[in-house]
């Protein structure tokens, strides 16, 4: 009796077990699911963690997806741009399933090499057309009004995103951008020589104008120093012409007997003219020599 | 355990006298001993149910658990560290182990040539071509269309652990790791530096303003991440930025211009300072020059105005003889200093004396063609 109590909750929780793996099934943070009732994908997606009911197999079906963001690229794209112009680039995206029912509608089995592929060809039409809708100096200027990469970016990335609503297949894109873009490798080639003559440029410019800018500081300062000597010989000048006029004030002094200076100054203009090596020839009437002139000699003029 | 007791109790008050209650006693022991055998097996198995909840941490590694597919926690604390740590048994819980380090470390995929490490460290890289190949040689494009090699490496940890494991796939269905994350941040990285090219022109990136093209990778990865909601924090952004290497050579020219040309531009300067401080030196001595001899002039001026008011009353008195007295000693003075003295003593006949000088102190030049 009590044994058969116990059996029988025994049983029953073996049964619950059982049940419950048959009839409950979890979905992780990364994941979303969907339920299949004989082969037909229910409506409600299940992309919210947690444990959920279903009927077992074969009535209903579990797929369970990787509901996380899913990072993609795709493959060298040469595209025209509006000006003529070969460029080549690459595009990234994260993408993610959000609508597990239509995922699993549009792609056989929730195949996420099949989503790839779509999303791909996606991108590249993507990418032709509006690459082709811009000149290269969108993609590449010093003058960030000019540049218009992010609204290359976001133009791609709303045509993707308009072609995956219209096809329905439960993907949403999380993020694009340009991976990389380039030149095809005959371009890169002229594209060298046109840099060398650009840094020959740059090496003559750099040399003339430094040569030209140093000559003309030199030549400023030659040109100041000049003026600086200029100014102070001005001063010099000026500064002498002081002293005359001061010399002047003291005319009147000199002028009480003109006379007197005249000799004055002629004894002193005597003195310094006879300083040194110098000749000088008297007769006999040049003081004090005249005193010669008055002695008597031993000529006999005077008896004739 | 009280069922076993009532069994022994109601065993007791009646105790079994014939040969089938011997047998059928006997197997009642057996069956007890068999279910004691059971009971310890549950129990074991209880323990091991809940045993096999431990489960234990690595040094590199955190762990999540998954309650019925929920982590457990919120932000960071979802992450349990190295140790011991216990859940419920699957398929209550799962355990997530996920190798994270402290500093995660991504580096761009484009923009450089192709190269190893190894080949770089060694210094054996493949010999540049005439022409860069899309498919293995990266690059970037400037502003003034440019191309120019650059590459750039970051740093950064994770903020929002939830968001980089559970929502970033790392490739396949059940396995959790960063992958996910770190290959959208490299995107990103690789997005920033050939975005950040597009706006710089060449010689911004590679001389000028390198810092600042450094400055704008990491802006415009900070942009992307906080878009793209990747949940880093990022920490540091190296950047290196070369010219392609079919055209060092010249740029490493424009280089030794640029030197030159400072070089040229500080001698210049020197040139400058030295003219103009000589210049000023000069001035002053002029000036100084200038301002004796006016001193000199009016001094000597003014004593020779002293003594000829000295003088003065003197000679008002006796012109002649003041004459006389003046000039005489003056002339005794100054015959000491002449050289040569030559006196002409008067001509008997009382004529004046004919003299006749050979001025010849200068030889006469000799006739040249610059001189006829």
């Amino acid at each position: 009796m009590n044994r058969n109590v116990l059996t029988i909750v025994v049983g029953a929780v073996l049964v619950v077990i059982f049940a419950l793996l048959l009839f409950v099934f979890q979905v992780r943070q990364s994941e979303v699911a969907v339920v299949t009732t004989f082969g037909k994908p229910s409506t409600q997606p299940y992309d919210k963690p947690g444990a959920y009911f279903k009927w077992p197999w074969p009535i209903q079906k579990v797929y369970k997806f990787d509901g996380r963001i899913q990072n993609f690229e795709d493959k060298f794209n040469e595209t025209l741009t509006a000006d003529q112009n070969n460029l080549i680039t690459t595009v990234y995206v994260g993408w993610q399933i959000t609508n597990s029912p239509a995922f699993l509608n549009h792609f056989r089995d929730g195949s996420v090499p099949a989503a790839q592929t779509m999303l791909e060809s996606m991108l590249r039409s993507a990418n032709i057309a509006v690459v082709g809708k811009h000149p290269l100096s969108d993609f590449v200027n010093a003058d960030p009004k000019a540049l218009k990469f992010d609204a290359i970016e976001n133009e791609i990335e709303q045509q993707v995103q308009n072609d995956l609503r219209t096809n329905d297949c439960g993907i949403q894109l999380e993020f694009l951008g340009l991976k990389r873009f380039g030149l095809p490798e005959s371009v890169t080639q002229t594209v060298f020589d046109r840099m060398k003559n650009e840094r020959q440029v740059l090496i003559n410019k750099e040399q003339y104008e430094g040569e030209a800018q140093a000559q003309k500081i030199k030549a400023a300062a030659d040109r100041q120093a000049a003026e600086t000597i200029a100014d102070a010989e001005a001063d010099a000048t000026r500064i002498r012409g002081q002293g005359e006029a001061e010399a002047a004030k003291m005319l009147p002094v000199f002028q009480q007997n003109p006379e007197l200076a005249n000799f004055l100054l002629r004894i002193d203009a005597l003195q310094q003219s006879l300083n040194q090596k110098s000749t000088l020839i008297f007769d006999e009437r040049t003081p004090p020599f005249d005193l010669f002139s008055r002695l008597p000699t031993n000529s006999p003029p005077q008896h004739e | 355990m009280s069922d076993d007791q009532e069994h022994h109790d109601h065993g007791h008050p009646v105790p079994p006298v014939t040969a089938d209650d011997t047998g059928s006693q006997a197997l009642a022991e057996a069956l007890r001993s068999s279910f004691a055998i059971v009971k310890v097996a549950m129990l074991l198995m209880v323990l091991a149910f809940f045993g096999s909840g431990f489960f234990q941490v690595g040094p590199q590694e955190k762990a999540v658990i998954l309650r019925l597919g929920r982590p457990v926690g919120e932000g960071k604390n979802i992450l349990l560290g190295p140790g011991l740590h216990w859940s419920f048994p699957y398929p209550i819980d799962e355990v997530v182990k996920i190798p994270i380090t402290e500093i995660q470390k991504v580096s761009s995929s484009v923009g450089w040539y192709a190269t190893t490490p190894e080949q770089e460290l060694s210094g054996e890289e493949l010999p540049a071509g005439p022409s860069l190949n899309p498919a293995v040689d990266g690059y970037a494009i400037t502003a003034d269309r440019n191309i120019i090699h650059t590459r750039a490496t970051l740093y950064y940890h994770i903020n929002d652990p939830r968001r980089a494991v559970f929502d970033f796939s790392s490739g396949t269905n059940l396995t959790y790791s960063l992958a996910g994350v770190s290959n959208a941040v490299q995107n990103a990285l690789n997005n920033a530096l050939i975005y950040t090219a597009a706006h710089f022109n060449v010689d911004d990136v590679l001389l000028l303003h390198v810092n600042d093209f450094r400055d704008a990778v990491l802006e415009r990865v900070s942009d992307l991440a906080d878009q793209e909601q990747l949940g880093i924090g990022i920490d540091n952004c190296e950047v290196e930025s070369v010219p392609p290497r079919q055209l060092r050579e010249i740029f490493a020219q424009v280089t030794t211009a640029r030197e030159n040309r400072i070089k040229a531009l500080q001698d210049a300067l020197s040139y400058e300072n030295q003219k103009t401080n000589s210049a000023g030196a000069q001035a002053t001595t002029i000036i100084a020059a200038a301002e004796a001899a006016r001193n000199r002039y009016v001094e000597s001026l003014s004593a020779e105005a002293k003594r000829f008011s000295d003088l003065l009353p003197k000679y008002e008195s006796n012109p002649s003889l003041f004459a006389q007295q003046t000039l005489v000693p003056a002339m005794g003075q100054m015959l000491t200093n002449v050289q040569d003295k030559i006196y002409l003593s008067e001509r008997v006949d009382g004529q004046p004396r004919e003299l006749r000088l050979m001025l010849n102190r200068e030889p006469p030049q000799p006739k040249t063609a610059a001189n006829p």
